[in-house]
């Protein structure tokens, strides 16, 4: 911590603002902050519930940002820099208008996890990290839980805890919990039959609200205010609220993130009634992984797979 | 509490049963996929009831679905007329009795913001009026405030009987029902047995205790002016809301917001026009069909969802349009905090030059 703040001090003159994150309105929820000033930079925090991938803010931000020849500083995760690489690639962001901090990330918590292995629920007055321990504490006393015990799905699969594309590195790297991409989680809905599968996906979508927090949270959603879920003219989905428009949503959005999602995981993170809607796009992301040895977004001079045509390929 | 009944924990579910033969009973109760998911759910015997905890959406749906069909038409075909077709319509509804079971003061109180727009004219609501009429509103006296609550400082609290026909009071071994509207005493009398002395003093004295409990800090009803003098300071507005992704989320769990757009869904000859949730701080909200947009971004979303809550209902209406229940904090997926936004109303300029 000391030395983020430390390494962004001396370097703010020449930015134009930071995108960190902040303490929210408790210690548990760390929130996105943009810091325009060195003295909000004594603001800043970064730990394991720093769970907000801050590279959705950057085609915004820079598309606003006043022409005044500073970059803007923004603090990635591993998987986060992968987002950065993708909206790269399509041309969203210019790589050298930002100055990337770094941050090898231990994975982060799921909230649910962490609630349940609380053994107390009285309100969360710091919060501390170190070794692989969370250490909370309220007025029950203090706390320690092992982070292992209550991570994030999305980070028990994680291969790029160390983020690339960075202007520097924060803080020592951190292997890998996976070396090899890891598709466990898809493979378990897929070995149910057909009706099972469709009863499970049903079942689990009919909860949707079509908050659309999903589409918001998700970096590589580049349609923002264009799309077709709320579009009438063409109309695409109706205002009911059956499975059926539910269902089709999700689907146009796992297909439009095809060969393009990063495997961030804020789309499930976000969604309020826990539809595990991630594993559509890891589905996605495993079929770009096997048909054309694709990764997005780890290579920012890497052209994306549907957005070219080459008569060579096979087996499509 | 000159009037009140028992009900054991044991006696819950055929309380329940007992109430449902005569309405539809929502309740909070926990998904059989996610049991910490709460949300208000018809009640039916087997149903895990979950008294204890807060829902994630609050009881709005019962009242206010988040789709509903207004009418029914069809399309026949008919040459003799102009338009080669005739229209039926059939706008035919039944309405239910309604008793909404163990929901929180603020779930309530929600519906004290629904009741002037929706029932009191110019225009008063059909759809909602008759459902509102037969509902009966039984609310959980709440012991179980976190860091996103915030009732007090919009003048209610965790004991508040406003906007409940019934309150639940957690005793030794169940709960005592204390009847707040002749409505609510008629719906507890078949169900609960009278209460004991010794129960009415321990449910008066946990009454008592939870009334004198502030929860939330200072008071967040006086600010309309303020809003106004802020209305055109971006920097204000940034500084709070450049986090804000500009989903749907904060609006659709809101037990107060109660905007909605009306659409045909068609197949063929036939289809229904539909009612369903909008939310303020998507785009389509206030698209023109020039295509102008005169709230073109989310900052300038957010600043209506403030003003609308704290600054033009209560100008129109009297009472702030937010109960406090600290959803749209809680599960905002970047934590922005509606409180911290409002209190700064008024605070110098300079904090946020």
């Amino acid at each position: 911590m000391d030395t983020l703040h430390a390494h962004l001090e001396a370097l703010f003159d020449d930015l134009e603002l930071v995108i960190g994150w902040e303490t929210g309105y408790e210690p548990l929820r760390p929130t996105p902050a943009f810091l325009r000033s060195r003295e909000d930079l004594s603001r800043l925090v970064w730990n394991p519930l720093c769970a907000p991938n801050l590279s959705v803010y950057l085609p915004g931000i820079l598309k606003d940002a006043k022409e005044t020849g500073k970059k803007i500083g923004v603090c990635l995760k591993g998987c986060d820099s992968r987002s950065l690489g993708a909206l790269v690639q399509e041309g969203f962001v210019e790589r050298e208008r930002l100055y990337v901090v770094g941050l090898p990330c231990p994975g982060t918590v799921d909230p649910e996890a962490l609630a349940e292995a609380r053994k107390s629920s009285a309100p969360v007055t710091h919060v501390s990290f170190r070794d692989g321990l969370l250490a909370i504490t309220s007025r029950d006393g203090t706390e320690e839980i092992e982070l292992e015990r209550v991570l994030a799905r999305r980070c028990r699969r994680c291969r790029h805890p160390n983020p690339l594309h960075a202007d520097v590195i924060l803080g020592d790297p951190v292997p890998p919990r996976r070396t090899e991409p890891s598709f466990s989680d898809v493979d378990a809905v897929e070995a149910m039959s057909l009706e099972e599968r469709r009863a499970y996906w049903e079942e689990e979508l009919s909860r949707c609200l079509r908050c659309y927090a999903c589409r918001n949270a998700c970096p590589l959603c580049v349609c923002r205010d264009r799309c077709l879920a709320e579009s009438r003219t063409p109309k695409w989905t109706t205002q009911r609220d059956g499975v059926r428009d539910k269902f089709l949503f999700h689907m146009i959005h796992a297909l439009h993130l095809a060969g393009r999602c990063t495997e961030c995981g804020e789309c499930e993170r976000v969604c309020p009634v826990g539809i595990p809607v991630a594993l559509f796009k890891e589905k996605m992301a495993r079929i770009a992984l096997e048909l054309w040895d694709y990764q997005a977004g780890t290579d920012p001079a890497a052209t994306p797979p549907l957005q070219t045509f080459d008569p060579s390929e096979t087996g499509i | 509490m000159e009037q009140a009944f028992f009900l054991a924990d044991a006696e819950l579910q055929e309380a329940l049963a007992g109430l449902s033969a005569q309405a539809d009973v929502w309740v909070p109760a926990s998904d059989a996929r996610k049991p910490g998911l709460v949300r208000f759910r018809r009640f039916q015997p087997g149903l895990t009831v979950r008294l204890d905890a807060r829902s994630l959406v609050s009881a709005k749906e019962v009242l206010f679905p988040r789709s509903e069909t207004l009418l029914r038409f069809t399309k026949e075909k008919d040459l003799s007329v102009p338009a080669g077709h005739r229209i039926h319509l059939d706008d035919a509804r039944t309405v239910r009795p309604v008793v909404v079971f163990g929901c929180r003061p603020c779930d309530a109180r929600g519906f004290l913001t629904f009741d002037p727009v929706f029932t009191k004219g110019p225009y008063r609501d059909p759809y909602y009026s008759e459902r509102r009429e037969k509902t009966t509103f039984v609310s959980l006296v709440c012991r179980d405030a976190d860091a996103a609550c915030f009732c007090s400082a919009v003048g209610s609290g965790p004991a508040d009987p406003e906007g409940s026909d019934a309150q639940l009071i957690p005793v030794d071994g169940g709960y005592v029902l204390r009847p707040v509207t002749e409505r609510g005493a008629a719906l507890l009398e078949p169900i609960g047995r009278t209460a004991a002395p010794e129960q009415i003093r321990e449910a008066q004295d946990v009454l008592d205790q939870v009334g004198r409990e502030t929860v939330g800090e200072g008071s967040l009803t006086t600010l309309a002016e303020a809003f106004r003098a802020r209305f055109q300071d971006p920097a204000f507005w940034h500084a709070h809301i450049d986090k804000c992704l500009s989903c749907g989320l904060c609006t659709f769990v809101c037990p107060t917001c109660y905007c909605f757009t009306i659409t045909d869904e068609a197949r063929g000859l036939n289809g229904e026009r539909i009612r369903s949730w909008d939310a303020c701080m998507f785009p389509h909200f206030t698209l023109e069909a020039s295509g102008h947009n005169p709230r073109p971004s989310k900052v300038e979303r957010y600043r209506n969802r403030v003003g609308h809550k704290f600054s033009y209902f209560p100008a129109r209406y009297g009472q702030v349009a937010c109960c406090g229940c600290g959803r749209c904090v809680r599960h905002c997926p970047v934590s922005v905090d509606i409180r911290a936004v409002v209190r700064d109303l008024p605070a110098q300029e300079e904090a946020h030059a």
